[in-house]
C-alpha cells in the first residue's frame, strides 16, 4: 500500500545530474559555504531554502561558475555535472553557462526585441543554421516559456515593454533557448504577482520533464509546491536535504523544523 | 527547537485549538464516568444529564474543525504544526464518538431502570467503563505533554478492556440461558459493554495520533487484539 502511494511522485531518483563534494566558498576571509555535499537529480526540481545570508544563492551561483566574476570569491571542492568537474581548467565558463542556464530575481530582458532576446543565445552559440531554424527556436522557446500566445503578434516589440510576469517568462524562455541541461533559478517569482507566480510555477513543473531545475526561494510554500527535493541551508551549512514532502511534514533537524514552522531559530 | 512562533498569533491559534480539545476531552471523561454511575445506581436523572451534555461535546467538535480549517487556510502550518492540526482533527472525531457511546449508555440506562435488575453485571461493566475513563485521562495527558511513552502504555492497556468485554459477554450469555426474563436487560447491557469496548478502541486511536504528532510516524506494530468472536 505504502509503496503504491509513493509511486505517484515519479521523481527520477536514479540519475544524478549535479554532484557537489566538499564545496567551500570564501569571500575574502568570510567562509560563506562550509563543506557542502549534495547530489541533485536529473529531471527533477530541487529547492534551496534558508534565511537570508545562509549561502543558498552563493551555492547556486557555483553551479554555473557565476562566482568567477567576483574577485575575492574562492571556491574549493568539486562540482560535477554528469561526472565532469566544471571547475576544471579546460572548461570554458561560457560553454558551461550555455549548458547551465540561469534566471534571476528581477526580470532582466535585453533592451532588444522579444525575438532578439530569445535569438541572442542560439546565435552566439551557433545553434541555428539559417533564419528558418532560428524562427523555429524562438517559437519553441516562447511556447515552452508559456508566453508565446501573449507575444506572437508583437515579436519585434521591445522585451522591456512587457509586464513583469511576462518579462520573467521571457527570461525563462531565453534561458531555455540554448537547450541547457540544468536551469538555475534565483528567486524567480519574488517580483511577480500571484497569477504570474502560478504561471511560472506551472512552467517549472513542465520544465522538469527535460531539465534539472534548481530553484532558490524564500517562499517555503513555493518550495513545497514545485520541488521534489528540498535542501535547507543555515549559516553556510547544508543542514538537511531530503524529499520535499518529508522536509515539510517531518524534518529531522531541529533547525529545519524551526525555520519551516516560522519559529525563532 | 524554540517553542514560540515569530508570529505570536499563530501560537495563540494553536493553543486555542488545543485548549478546546482538552475541554472536549474533560467533558467526555466526565460523561463516561456519569453514564457508568447512572447505570449502576439506576439513576435516571443522572442519565438524562449525560444525554443532554452530549450537545456541548458535538458543539466543541464543530468548533475545533472550524478552527483547524482557519489555521490551515491562514497560517499554512508545516512540520510539527501541521501534525498538530491533523491529529487534533482526528482526536476531536474520536472524542465525539466516545461521547456518543456514553450518551447511548445513558439512554439504555433510562430503559434499564424499569426492568429486572441483573445482579453483578452492573459493577463489572462499571469497572470496564472506569478503565476506559482512566485510559482517556492518560491519553489526554500524553497529548498535552507530548509524551510518547504514556501513549504507548495506553495502547497496551486496550488489551485489558477487550478481555473485560469477553468476560462480560460470557456472563450475559449465562444469565440469558438461565432465565429468559433477563434477555432484554442483558441485550441492553451487552450493547453497553460492546460500546464501552469501542470507546477503548477510540482511546487507542487517540494514543496513535499522539505518537504520530510527536514522532511524525504512526506506531508500526499492530496493537494487541483480545476480542475473540468465539468467546
Amino acid at each position: 500500500m505504502y509503496d503504491i502511494a509513493k509511486m505517484g511522485t515519479d521523481v527520477d531518483q536514479n540519475t544524478t545530474k549535479i554532484s557537489a563534494r566538499n564545496v567551500q566558498v570564501y569571500y575574502g576571509d568570510t567562509h560563506a559555504i562550509k563543506d557542502v555535499n549534495v547530489e541533485i537529480g536529473a529531471r527533477s526540481v530541487t529547492a534551496f531554502i534558508g534565511p537570508s545570508g545562509c549561502g543558498k544563492s552563493t551555492f547556486l551561483r557555483c553551479i554555473n561558475r557565476m562566482n568567477d566574476t567576483i574577485d575575492v570569491c574562492r571556491v574549493d571542492g568539486d562540482i560535477l555535472i554528469d561526472g565532469e568537474d566544471i571547475y576544471d581548467k579546460r572548461v570554458d565558463p561560457v560553454q558551461l553557462r550555455a549548458k547551465v542556464g540561469m534566471v534571476f530575481q528581477k526580470p532582466n530582458p535585453f533592451p532588444k526585441s522579444i525575438y532578439d532576446n530569445i535569438a541572442y543565445g542560439p546565435r552566439i552559440h551557433g545553434l541555428a543554421k539559417n533564419k528558418a531554424d532560428l524562427d523555429e527556436i524562438v517559437e519553441k522557446s516562447l511556447r515552452r516559456g508559456a508566453i508565446w500566445n501573449e507575444v506572437k503578434d508583437r515579436l519585434h516589440a521591445p522585451g522591456t515593454g512587457l509586464s513583469g510576469g511576462q518579462q520573467q517568462r521571457l527570461c525563462i524562455a531565453r534561458a531555455i533557448a540554448t537547450e541547457p541541461e540544468v536551469l538555475l533559478m534565483d528567486e524567480p517569482c519574488s517580483a511577480l504577482d500571484p497569477i504570474a507566480t502560478a504561471q511560472v510555477e506551472e512552467l517549472i513543473d513542465e520544465l522538469r520533464n527535460q531539465f534539472s531545475v534548481v530553484i532558490v526561494t524564500h517562499s517555503m510554500q513555493q518550495a513545497a509546491r514545485v520541488s521534489q527535493k528540498t535542501a535547507f541551508f543555515h549559516l553556510g551549512n547544508l543542514v538537511e536535504y531530503g524529499d520535499t514532502s518529508q522536509i515539510f511534514t517531518n524534518p529531522q533537524d531541529e533547525r529545519t523544523e524551526s525555520y519551516i514552522t516560522g519559529r525563532i531559530g | 527547537m524554540n517553542d514560540q512562533h515569530i508570529l505570536s498569533a499563530f501560537d495563540r491559534d494553536l493553543e486555542g485549538i488545543q485548549a478546546n480539545v482538552m475541554k472536549m476531552g474533560g467533558l467526555v471523561e466526565e460523561a463516561i464516568g456519569e453514564a457508568a454511575m447512572s447505570m449502576q445506581n439506576r439513576d435516571e436523572e443522572l442519565a438524562a444529564h449525560v444525554i443532554k451534555g452530549d450537545k456541548a461535546v458535538d458543539g466543541l467538535e464543530d468548533m475545533i474543525n472550524e478552527q483547524c480549517a482557519n489555521l490551515i487556510a491562514l497560517r499554512a502550518p508545516a512540520a510539527v504544526d501541521l501534525r498538530v492540526v491533523l491529529s487534533v482533527m482526528k482526536i476531536a472525531g474520536n472524542l465525539e464518538r466516545i461521547g456518543d457511546y456514553a450518551k447511548n449508555m445513558a439512554k439504555r440506562t433510562s430503559v434499564l431502570v424499569h426492568m429486572e435488575r441483573v445482579e453483578g453485571a452492573h459493577s463489572s461493566l462499571r469497572r470496564m467503563a472506569q478503565e476506559v475513563q482512566h485510559m482517556l485521562t492518560d491519553v489526554l495527558d500524553a497529548f498535552i505533554q507530548r509524551d510518547v511513552e504514556r501513549a504507548k502504555d495506553v495502547l497496551e492497556r486496550d488489551h485489558n478492556v477487550d478481555q473485560m468485554y469477553n468476560a462480560l459477554f460470557r456472563e450475559f450469555l449465562t444469565f440469558m440461558m438461565e432465565d429468559p426474563r433477563y434477555i432484554t436487560p442483558c441485550m441492553h447491557l451487552h450493547f453497553m459493554a460492546k460500546n464501552t469496548e469501542r470507546m477503548g478502541d477510540h482511546v487507542t486511536a487517540i494514543a496513535e495520533q499522539v505518537i504520530y504528532l510527536v514522532t511524525g510516524s504512526m506506531p508500526e506494530e499492530a496493537r494487541p487484539k483480545a476480542t475473540r468472536l468465539d468467546a
